[in-house]
């Protein structure tokens, strides 16, 4: 499978995946046809397409919870976000993604 | 005030509080996470942790202070920038 169909199967995946969580991808297309293409490379390199933003460590237990779609994982981080932390996905009622920030869960709860 | 960039070579936030440093003249070192060899991730992670990070980047690191996640407003204000370019 070439790289522009690995991407447009992920698509289809991950938006199956996202929906009933109340995600859906960003509308910025930059963005993420960018980070589809990271996923690809990480799927090639890994066997497993890993959150481009987040780093693998020695601990597969981490590296598990970072694996895209990781939403299911940090749902109380990215619901405060309406993002998730590269960006790929945003809350359904988002429009402009520009107007999201990464924030910290830590930053998140001391408000 | 010294600056420095935790960073991977596969997330667009790092590549963009790159080029916000860089556009607004602010000389800066980083490290690709993602493309060291294991002992030397170890160090990053461990270094990472005592700013309060984990295994989110970018991470920056301004003097004493560090910024987890692209935030340019937060950058330019620690750095004193005026109308910092985002």
């Amino acid at each position: 499978m070439n790289r522009e169909s690995r991407k447009k199967a992920l698509r289809h995946l991950y938006q199956r995946v996202v929906e009933p969580l109340g995600y859906k991808f960003t509308p910025d297309e930059e963005i993420a046809d960018f980070l589809l293409e990271q996923e690809v490379n990480l799927e090639q390199k890994h066997g497993i397409p890993f959150c481009p933003c987040q780093g693998l460590t020695k601990d597969r237990d981490q590296n598990m919870k970072i694996v895209c779609p990781c939403i299911p994982f940090h749902r109380k981080h990215f619901d405060a976000m309406k993002r998730c932390w590269c960006g790929l996905f945003v809350h359904k009622d988002v429009m402009n993604p520009d107007e999201l920030q990464q924030i910290t869960l830590s930053e998140i709860k001391n408000g | 005030m010294k600056v420095f960039v935790y960073a991977l070579s596969t997330c667009p936030w790092c590549r963009k509080t790159k080029k916000f440093l860089q556009e607004n003249h602010i000389p800066f070192d980083f490290v690709d996470y993602d493309l060291q060899n294991e002992a030397e991730q170890d160090k990053i992670i461990r270094e990472m942790t005592k700013f309060g990070g984990g295994s989110a980047f970018p991470l920056v690191v301004i003097g004493e202070e560090a910024v987890i996640g692209y935030n340019p407003q937060k950058i330019g204000q620690i750095l004193g920038l005026k109308a910092a370019k985002a």
